[in-house]
């Protein structure tokens, strides 16, 4: 019997591997210091619109439709140009990996790009996105009528690096039957202390097996679970210093595993914690502004809708800005980055916001968004415009650090579905998260 | 002739290996056209951190429970399905559709049957007065889970590849072997197990390498990959999932091929040397 790796076969390989090895120096990222400027505003003196260029959406909200009424209007108010609605994925993230994918292949960017709040500051870092300030001055976008706190989100640096779209906060979201039946009033607690009085009542007086449930943590876990830890007056951060191991932080998850484990009035979504809701299984829970319009649809009971509760440190009502703006790449033609310009400029106005957030949900990015028909026939949407007074900007370390939303959800998952220590399992998550900083995003801020 | 295979093998199966071997020695943030090179860092990395134990540790469970269940259930049935009864068609047809069937599918119907709340199994639990488990939410049931639905959608692969194995088996020999006064388990477990080793061989090496590159039922059913964070899922988890750390990454990837090219030369080293092929 001969061995099946006699010389000749020895030499075949070798010189594959050769081959491949030649091959694989060709593509790649080079090797060297990270840039340390970002990529510089465009000039777009004399450059003309591209004819074509195709808009990357997960349809957040449930709104292919809508945005197929946006995009139709748009290619129709500009003769000449068209803009291809793209499906990028059902998420954020799944469009992340497809833009991300097209960044290192150097091919088929798209013109227009839907970036949730976790992802744009990591295009910026890694200068895959422009900034918008020039575009937007060349198209006399008025950007003093947007949502202000919505567009303060995009800034870093100076400069504009998105515009705000599809924008949320998560609402409390309850089942009014039960709060009835609870001999509840029939609104949002003021507090979460308020709620633990609450919750007994609503388990005793009802069928549902939670009187809250927690979002899914394969979700958003570290969005919503700022609203808590704002509560009790801290966060998972103070600008770059992680804070989650402090101990207002540590009681404030304290408080969140015994309202599971101790109180036992507590559930942590498997999926969709709004499902579970109308489906009954919970009374209460919390999720986006997105959810709204299909929480009513789906719910056979009185949905009722108010502002995040504060905690015993917070005296007023605290609550995230979140969802996602729309952003040019930098690896595009300008002519190409002009009509994106446009296109971005054409959902933003005034009538396009208010229809995208009445089909959704989300809230109307512009301030003279006429809204009146929309509030006559969804009136749930107002809490969320009106909460916007106590909404604040995210912590850095949920929404500047690589993979921190993960790693947030792990340990909440370790606190509420493993009945971990918080105090050790924070101290862990600081660990992580100070790791992350110091190797993915010092490195890259640029001046 | 053999020129331009050589040049399609070198360009899509060498190529991407070779690239790997050197995105694994980077620090690179996916989408950056920028990394810096770190040596051996990024294995180091893996192997000194929490990472190293929890992934090859969910690996190892992962695929030995699959591997040893599928084959070991998958003779069960085809001993089942040799017999001459009525359905027979029927019932390897059944038992064989999962495996054609797209796993994000089935990950999604599993997802509503374990479901906690409003699932099906929920529901079946709660009519015996029992609660729901958490299948998602607890680390370790969450790999239960997948494991348990990565049998079911593999075993119809094992069951008929057994079958079609001990349908091949010499009738004159197992004859000889009743003549001889052995019994239906004696002639299983003397003739037709050992005169079967071919085919537990092959699938002993096909399973095992699914196992191991098992993705599509983890990623849909636990995206977190709490607890049923494979090597390869680790690898798509650190550079797609929301870390990009492409370098890292590239790094796990590595050790996953070198793991998967040690069993494979063990088992044609040294298992192959049990098999009967006659």
């Amino acid at each position: 019997m001969t061995s099946p790796f006699d010389r000749r076969r020895f030499l075949e390989l070798a010189g594959l591997g050769s081959a491949a090895l030649a091959l694989a120096a060709c593509g790649g990222p080079s090797t060297g210091p990270a840039a340390t400027t970002a990529a510089a505003d465009i000039d777009f003196t004399n450059v003309k619109p591209a004819p074509s260029i195709d808009y990357w959406s997960s349809h957040p909200g449930q709104s292919r439709e809508v945005e197929t009424q946006l995009v139709a209007a748009f290619n129709a108010a500009n003769p000449g140009i068209t803009v291809n609605l793209i499906t990028a994925g059902a998420t954020y993230e799944d469009i992340a990996q497809k833009f991300q994918t097209a960044q290192s292949a150097k091919s088929g960017l798209p013109g227009v790009i839907l970036l949730s709040d976790v992802w744009w500051f990591r295009y910026y870092m890694n200068n895959n996105i422009i900034p918008l300030d020039s575009a937007l001055k060349l198209l006399s976008v008025n950007t003093g009528d947007y949502r202000d706190s919505l567009v303060k989100d995009y800034q870093y640096a100076g400069k504009q690096w998105a515009m705000p779209y599809a924008r949320s906060t998560p609402l409390f979201y309850y089942n009014k039957d039960h709060f009835k039946a609870a001999g509840l009033p029939d609104r949002a607690p003021t507090t979460w202390l308020e709620f633990a009085e609450w919750a007994p009542k609503l388990k005793s007086s009802t069928q549902a097996k939670y009187a809250y449930m927690y979002p899914a943590l394969a979700g958003y876990a570290g969005w919503t679970l700022q609203n808590n830890l704002w509560a009790w007056g801290t966060g998972w951060s103070k600008d770059w210093n992680i804070t989650c191991d402090s101990d207002d932080a540590i009681t404030a998850m304290q408080w969140v595993q015994d309202s599971v484990y101790k109180g036992a009035w507590a559930g942590v979504a498997s999926k969709t914690a709004t499902d579970d809701l109308a489906a009954g299984i919970a009374s209460t829970t919390l999720s986006s502004t997105g959810s709204l319009i299909g929480i009513l649809t789906t719910a056979k009971f009185p949905v009722g809708v108010g502002f995040l509760p504060g905690g015993p440190k917070s005296t007023t009502n605290v609550c995230p800005t979140g969802g996602s703006g729309l952003g040019i790449p930098s690896g595009i033609t300008k002519e190409q980055q002009l009509t994106a310009a446009m296109f971005i400029k054409f959902v933003g106005e005034p009538a396009n916001a208010a229809l995208f957030s009445s089909a959704t949900g989300y809230m109307p990015v512009r301030k003279s968004a006429d809204m009146s028909a929309v509030l006559a026939k969804t009136p749930q949407i107002q809490t969320a415009i009106d909460q916007l007074a106590v909404t604040r900007v995210q912590d850095n370390a949920r929404v500047f650090l690589p993979g921190a939303d993960q790693e947030m959800a792990k340990a909440t998952a370790k606190i509420v579905t493993q009945q971990g220590d918080v105090k050790s399992t924070m101290a862990d998550l600081k660990k992580t998260l100070t790791t992350i900083y110091e190797r993915d995003v010092k490195p890259n801020l640029k001046g | 002739m053999a020129l331009p295979n050589l040049i399609l093998i070198a360009t899509f199966a060498y190529r991407p290996l070779f690239a790997n071997l050197q995105y694994s020695t980077l620090n690179w943030t996916l989408g950056s056209e920028t990394a810096t090179a770190v040596g051996f860092g990024n294995y180091v990395e893996f192997f000194t951190s929490d990472d190293a134990p929890r992934v090859l540790g969910t690996t190892a469970v992962f695929t030995v429970f699959t591997v040893g269940i599928s084959m070991v259930l998958g003779i069960l049935i085809a001993l089942a399905l040799n017999q001459k009864l009525r359905g027979t068609t029927f019932a390897r047809a059944a038992v064989f559709a999962p495996y054609v069937l797209s796993g994000v599918g089935v990950g999604l119907v599993w997802m509503f049957i374990f479901d906690p709340g409003y699932g099906v199994l929920s529901w079946i639990l709660r009519g015996v007065g029992m609660r729901s488990p958490e299948w998602f939410n607890d680390p370790q049931l969450a790999l239960t889970m997948v494991i348990i639905v990565y049998i079911w959608k593999n075993l119809g692969f094992c069951a008929v590849v057994y079958l079609a194995g001990l349908q091949s088996l010499p009738s004159d020999v197992m004859e000889a072997a009743a003549i001889d006064g052995a019994g239906p388990v004696r002639r299983f477990w003397s003739v037709a197990l050992p005169l079967l080793s071919p085919t537990t061989f092959f699938l002993l090496m096909t399973t095992m390498l699914s196992s191991l590159q098992a993705f599509d039922l983890i990623r849909i059913m636990t995206p977190l990959g709490q607890g049923t964070s494979t090597l390869i899922y680790e690898a798509y988890l650190q550079a797609f999932g929301a870390y990009n750390r492409a370098g890292y990454s590239a790094a796990i990837s590595v050790i996953l091929f070198v793991i998967l090219l040690l069993l494979t030369v063990g088992q044609i080293r040294f298992v192959e040397r049990k098999v009967t092929y006659s």
